[in-house]
């Protein structure tokens, strides 16, 4: 049946005859485009649907949430602590700063606004493309910078063009002044803008001209000095425009701190260096820790960092030879040399491999394995510690470190502040390095051989210390007592001694008497830099430390290859008060560059009795709101 | 009857005859778009031309002029060309990432001197051109075998992985909706859709590990903006505060508070209808949109009066496009569907996707010029 009627079909329309697919195809589409297009509007339909939830059901809720959004709220820069020296000196202050800025909404046109004032402010082509490129950035309503540090004249010329000018605000804000900038500048550091990390921390940092400390105890009390800011809530009309003000909260001016630093002692040790290319002097209190100067050659005056700075003369510091902006005091790392010494003999006393008795001769070399260490000269016999303190032999400090290994010298060391960071109130301290097996399996991935512990002993080869480490070594030997460096007064009144070293007292006194030999006895190495000051002695230590290895001398210029001066001590030297410490890089010997310097600041503390007067008590108790200072609309 | 349907010869249009053709209601429908956006970028600058409105009016001009050679051009030359423009424009989107420009963590541009331009951007014109082509040669009786659904599926399947590499969501998506929407249209059987739907349902925990962390972000917030309303809930958030805020009849022109003090992200771009809903409230909103559901019903419309499969796909297809980036955007700034940056066509400021979407429409109007042409097989066999 089926059949048939298939082959009726075939024989009715003809035997090629097939379906039209083109035909069928084309129905389908129109079929299926039509679905489409009503699954389109379907879903414009739920577009709509949505549209009236969010416009018409929901809207009064939106509405509220928007009128939310049109309270704003200003930050208000808080005034920055000011920084004293320790009889009250001022040495960093917040100082007026009349400032330009522009608010590009309001301007009929920026450039023509920019040519105005540039009849008054300068408005270089740099501030000009960097106002431009701020204006097209962000929202025309948020004010930019044109120029601060105005002159009380362009101040006042300014305000009385304000009404020809659109767009342009005046204000007053705040910059940073530093007194006696070039010799407390390594120590107070200076302040800049915020860098991108710190503005996501904290949302003050967008203030318009904010700044933060970038160095020195500006940096590293920064937290202490910025105070906290106030704010000002604003209600705004649809252009941003300031319809009045809602609610505000006064700043919090930063605590003021006290520097243990004499300005006075700083800038005679600053200008007792500044003969020689790199050099550093620390001055502290033994008692206390407090350093009294700190000053590292060459220096720089951070008023010109702070403000408004060069470029050109920016470069020339931060690069510049010899690095300026480097505090050597705390981030110059020297072999110590015969400084070490001091160490060397504590050890070997407290170890027991030598005792006060002992003497050694001194043939002017020493001999390990097959190598031979040299003396800087033949001694000769009877040399015990006293006399090898006093003439600074290295045989009998060869002999002595190879007797007790490294291990218990680089602990002796460790105990008297050698090798770790003090942290003293001054970020970018460094460590220094006392090695020992261990660090040098660490680091080196090497055994550690004799020879090295033998130089060690006289401390060259791996040790490096800075001239801050060896100021509280000398204070520690001085006292006996663990004695920390710091450089900002304590809100304290009451001071503690510090805790007593695990030391025995007799040995400390061995090795002191030795010291005051190197100063006051015939044949002690920086015999000519005694006090001159009746009735005081100074007790002391003299370093040369060698820089390179006799084989790389050659490919050194004469600079180079001169040794480091060093010199370290404290007086009076049978009531230790001051401890001070002067390394000349590439000065040569250290009785003859560096011990000079010791001994005049030394007698210039003295003489002023500065550890003694009564320091400088800032007053924090009240705080003082800040003024509120910034531009009209500041989000 | 039938045979002469199919072998009507092509009928020889020129110029003059072209201009009556065209469809010249649609034309004005879509410049009046291209107004209200122009208007929108207005009122997005503060009530300045500069500088956004200007250029978007100036870029309408030249797309306009490309409209013009597109829908005057001979059809025959784009079926002919159709898969080595396909080629071409791939070739491009593979060498992105090696010479492309990154911007924004990802690598979609190519840039020429000056001039820059996203080669994933012409890929929806040559996809739908290629597919259109392909079906145009696909004998009907055969379009239910498996095997004549492989060369598609590879055309659709190539550009969205290299989307995906980029990594660009959006365009990926865009790209499997036109070529999804264009097999529909085609004619392939409703089997295999349901069967690419359940493959879909299970390949989804896959896919979502194989997401970048911002897009995974991106949905996650979402599903539920409020979980970091400063974060990246942020921009959702402030959009349906600003829509919301507009009520029935909007704050006025000009007069919208959250686009101009600055709450609102990429407000000139991807979120200006955010803008334009606060500014115009719900009655404008849908004004804007039933425009654009008129333009789609004339887009269709001159689909069902194309006589040749490939013309009917081509204008289909520009439909979907349109269709689609209508759809998601204004989905996405009212938080019906992840943010996943796909601009207003026409509205939206921005050079490449305005050409893109121009040009698409330039060829449905090529296809409704040449509604009554019609290719014989031998011609379109001859062709690769």
């Amino acid at each position: 049946m089926r059949k048939w009627s298939k082959r009726a079909k075939a024989l009715h329309y003809g035997a090629k005859k097939k379906p039209d697919y083109t035909r069928k195809q084309s129905y389908r589409f129109s079929r299926r485009a039509l679905l489409v297009g009503a699954g389109q509007a379907g879903l414009f339909g739920l577009l709509g649907w949505r549209l009236h939830q969010l416009q018409i059901r929901d809207s009064s809720e939106y509405r509220l949430l928007s009128d939310e959004n049109r309270i704003m709220m200003q930050l208000v820069a808080p005034a920055r602590g000011a920084i004293y020296d320790r009889f009250g000196t001022v040495i960093a202050e917040d100082k007026e700063n009349l400032r330009l800025l522009v608010l590009p909404a309001f301007c009929k046109s920026l450039p023509g606004t920019l040519d105005a004032l540039s009849r008054v402010v300068r408005v270089s082509s740099a501030t000009r493309s960097r106002v431009m490129r701020a204006a097209r950035r962000q929202s025309g309503y948020y004010p930019v910078l044109v120029a601060e540090g105005l002159t009380w004249r362009q101040f006042a010329l300014l305000n009385v063009l304000a009404p020809q000018i659109p767009g342009m605000r005046m204000d007053r804000a705040a910059y940073r002044q530093y007194h006696h900038g070039r010799p407390m500048g390594h120590v107070v550091g200076y302040v800049g803008m915020a860098g991108k990390a710190e503005v996501d921390v904290d949302p003050v940092m967008r203030l318009p001209g904010f700044r933060t400390g970038r160095a020195g105890v500006e940096k590293s009390f920064d937290p202490e000095l910025r105070g906290s800011p106030g704010n000002i809530k604003y209600e705004v009309d649809v252009h941003g425009r300031v319809v009045r003000e809602l609610d505000s909260k006064l700043s919090t001016k930063g605590r003021d701190l006290v520097l243990t630093i004499d300005h006075h002692l700083q800038t005679i040790a600053l200008d007792r260096i500044k003969e020689h290319r790199v050099a550093s002097v620390v001055l502290m209190d033994v008692l206390t820790g407090g350093v009294l100067a700190m000053a590292s050659t060459p220096s720089f005056d951070p008023n010109a960092i702070a403000f408004n700075p060069d470029p050109k003369e920016w470069r020339n510091l931060a690069r510049g030879k010899d690095n300026p902006m480097q505090n050597r005091a705390v981030r110059g790392q020297y072999p110590p040399g015969s400084t070490y010494k001091v160490i060397t003999a504590l050890a070997g006393l407290s170890a027991g491999v030598i005792d006060t008795k002992e003497t050694m001769r001194c043939p002017g070399s020493y001999a390990v394995g097959r190598k031979r260490f040299r003396c800087w000269k033949a001694h000769g016999g009877g040399i015990n510690v006293h006399e090898a303190i006093k003439q600074s032999c290295d045989v009998f400090f060869y002999e002595t470190a190879k007797r007790m290994g490294i291990d218990y010298l680089a602990s002796v060391s460790r105990l008297f502040g050698l090798g770790r960071t003090l942290d003293c109130g001054l970020a970018g301290e460094k460590p220094g390095l006392i090695p020992d097996v261990a660090w040098k399996r660490r680091a080196l991935f090497d055994a550690w051989y004799t020879g090295e512990t033998v130089i060690s002993g006289i401390g060259q080869g791996f040790v490096l210390t800075t001239p801050l480490q060896l100021a509280v070594m000398t204070a520690r030997v001085a006292t006996g007592r663990a004695v920390l460096p710091k450089l900002v007064m304590s809100e304290e009144d009451q001071f503690e001694p510090w805790p007593l070293l695990e030391v025995d007292p007799a040995h400390l006194e061995v090795v002191r008497n030795g010291m005051i030999g190197v100063v006051n006895e015939l044949r002690g190495t920086a015999r000519r830099s005694a006090l001159q000051i009746p009735g005081v002695q100074m007790a002391g230590k003299t370093g040369t430390s060698q820089v390179v290895s006799s084989r790389n001398e050659h490919k050194l210029s004469p600079y180079e290859r001169e040794t480091h001066a060093l010199f370290v001590a404290f007086a009076p030297a049978d009531k230790p008060r001051y401890a001070a410490v002067c390394v000349v890089e590439h000065g040569g010997g250290g009785s003859r560059a560096a011990a000079p310097v010791v001994r005049d600041v030394m007698t210039e503390a003295l003489l002023r009795d500065t550890a003694n007067r009564p320091a400088f008590v800032a007053n924090n108790a009240h705080i003082v709101p800040a003024e509120l200072a910034s531009a009209e609309g500041t989000p | 009857m039938k045979m002469l349907f199919a072998e009507t010869p092509a009928p020889k249009l020129n110029l003059g005859k072209k201009l009556w053709l065209l469809n010249w209601p649609f034309l004005l429908l879509v410049a009046g778009i291209a107004l209200v956006g122009a208007g929108a970028l207005y009122s997005v600058a503060g009530g300045t031309f500069e500088p956004w409105a200007t250029r978007h009016v100036v870029r309408f001009c030249i797309g306009l002029a490309l409209l013009f050679a597109v829908a005057f051009s001979d059809i025959r030359w784009w079926l002919n060309g159709a898969y080595p423009l396909y080629l071409a424009v791939l070739l491009l989107m593979l060498l992105v990432p090696f010479i492309g420009v990154e911007s924004g963590g990802a690598r979609r541009w190519l840039g020429v001197g000056e001039l820059s331009f996203q080669p994933s951007e012409m890929m929806k014109i040559t996809l739908i051109l290629a597919l259109a082509r392909y079906y145009q040669w696909l004998p009907p009786e055969k379009i239910w075998r498996p095997d004549a659904l492989i060369p598609p599926l590879l055309l659709i399947g190539v550009p969205v992985l290299l989307a995906l590499a980029q990594p660009d969501l959006g365009t990926a998506a865009l790209f499997a909706i036109i070529g999804g929407g264009l097999l529909f249209l085609a004619g392939v059987s409703w089997f295999y859709f349901g069967a690419a739907i359940v493959g879909v349902i299970v390949a989804l925990p896959h896919a979502w590990e194989m997401l970048h962390d911002y897009q995974k972000e991106r949905v996650l917030t979402f599903f539920d903006p409020e979980r970091d309303p400063l974060g990246s809930g942020y921009h959702i958030l402030q959009s349906k505060i600003a829509i919301g805020s507009g009520g029935l009849a909007g704050k006025g022109y000009m007069m919208g508070t959250q686009a101009q003090l600055n709450f609102l992200p990429e407000k000139h771009t991807d979120f200006i209808f955010t803008m334009f809903a606060e500014e115009m409230g719900f009655i404008g909103a849908v004004v804007l949109l039933a425009l654009y559901l008129v333009a789609l019903v004339f887009i269709t419309y001159m689909a069902l009066r194309c006589r040749s499969m490939f013309a009917k796909l081509v204008a289909a297809g520009v439909g979907l496009t349109l269709f689609a980036y209508v759809f998601i955007n204004v989905a996405m700034v009212t938080g019906l569907v992840p943010v996943v940056g796909v601009p207003l066509p026409l509205v939206s400021y921005g050079g490449t996707s305005m050409l893109t979407m121009i040009i698409g429409l330039g060829f449905v109007l090529n296809a409704h010029v040449n509604r009554k042409v019609t290719f014989r097989r031998q011609e379109v066999r001859a062709l690769w």
